[in-house]
């Protein structure tokens, strides 16, 4: 479940943040601001980049809180208002680099031999966190927002104005990435089970 | 929102991780820790949205608190008995010379106006009192200090350029402050005659 879904904030405070009450923003910020933040750091993995998008995410809360009807928890509206800040940055930064969303993987080649090096230190922790680093930054997001935030590939697309196919490849290649690490781990907590071996078998 | 399930039928997803393995990555990620944002972040959204006009004012707090103090001023002093007229009784109190009142054209002024025309006529009254005795009552000055010290609060808010009080509130320090001013004069005229034994 995703951290946003876990965070409450009474009513009360609501209502007051939607008649411009600083002080119940500021506890709304306080309460969500981490969530959000971390979300922006890995997607852009550069902390500069993800506290403007923690501010723009924030202002766009600030100035839209009025029309929040609660018809949805709190935390959703503001994950989405968040990834959304957080996905638009990485369309414009390709757009201004003049690339392609599918690019990336090329450059991650090189990236892949720290983190087999990464992967082989940590034997028996998983250090997701550099592994997440070096995948292509879109293929980051699609990891985050399908197996961690719980979207489905029809909206990872909307959001990233692709197809459904766009997100699952990404999603795949992410995967057979990230793979190996995820096999010792499974190993380790004797968790590989015999029905893998058959699927990995009929692959 | 989620799909899952949606895995266990996609035969990309199937050949790129086994169920344990998607397992593991999911309780991997979502043990992730999250990372506090930098303190000055908050600090920078509060001065956009204050520049931008999104929240209240920063003193709408701090004028309920002074509207509120005033009344409470007001029940404090009721307690403790301090003699004041009421606010339309003509004062009964003999003076040296005869009070002189502001003519008001004979026309009804709004409740507001009219406290501040009844505030000047009690000011000017005050004045033509004669200076306080060197020798007072220690009780009699404290209460005179007070009165004073509280009229100079309420002379602070009325006066405040940022405290936008709207026309009730002001009505009620206007009112308080009449009041207290009231007070002043009795107690003030109350010694002028003690002098003149």
């Amino acid at each position: 479940m995703s951290k946003f879904a876990d965070i409450q904030i009474d009513p009360g405070i609501v209502r007051r943040a939607v008649r411009g009450d600083a002080r119940a923003h500021e506890i709304i910020y306080r309460a969500f601001s981490p969530a959000v933040y971390s979300v922006c750091l890995r997607f852009t993995r550069v902390p500069a980049h993800a506290e403007d998008l923690l501010q723009d995410t924030f202002m766009e809360i600030i100035r839209s809180i009025g029309g929040f009807r609660g018809d949805a928890p709190l935390g959703a509206w503001i994950r989405r208002v968040a990834v959304s800040k957080a996905l638009m940055f990485l369309r414009s930064a390709w757009v201004k680099r003049g690339q392609s969303l599918d690019d990336g993987w090329e450059e991650t080649a090189a990236a892949e031999a720290d983190n087999s090096r990464c992967l082989a230190r940590s034997e028996q922790a998983i250090d997701l966190d550099a592994a997440l680093a070096a995948l292509p930054a879109v293929s980051r997001a699609v990891v985050w927002l399908h197996d961690v935030e719980g979207f489905t590939h029809k909206e990872i697309a909307e959001l990233l104005g692709r197809t459904e196919s766009f997100s699952k490849s990404q999603l795949s290649r992410a995967y057979q990435r990230l793979r190996p690490l995820l096999t010792a781990e499974a190993a380790a907590s004797g968790k590989v089970s015999a029905m893998r071996a058959s699927v990995l078998s009929s692959c | 929102m989620t799909d899952h399930s949606s895995n266990s039928s996609d035969p990309a997803m199937k050949c790129a991780l086994s169920s344990a393995e998607h397992d593991a990555l999911r309780r991997g990620l979502r043990n992730l820790d999250d990372t506090l944002p930098p303190r000055a972040v908050w600090q920078r959204i509060e001065q956009q949205a204050r520049a931008e006009g999104l929240f209240e004012p920063r003193h709408a707090g701090l004028r309920k608190w002074f509207a509120g103090a005033g009344l409470a001023a007001a029940v404090v002093l009721a307690v403790l008995n301090i003699p004041f007229a009421p606010l339309n009784d003509d004062a009964r109190v003999e003076f040296p010379t005869e009070p002189e009142y502001v003519a008001v054209d004979g026309e009804e002024l709004p409740a507001l106006n009219a406290l501040m025309v009844r505030s000047r006529q009690i000011e000017k009254n005050l004045r033509a009192l004669p200076e306080q005795p060197s020798l007072v009552r220690a009780s009699t000055a404290a209460t005179i200090s007070e009165l004073e010290d509280q009229v100079a609060a309420i002379d602070f808010v009325l006066a405040h350029p940022d405290l936008r009080l709207s026309p009730e509130q002001q009505e009620i320090y206007w009112r308080e402050r009449v009041r207290l001013m009231n007070s002043l004069l009795h107690l003030r005229a109350a010694q002028a005659q003690r002098m003149s034994f």
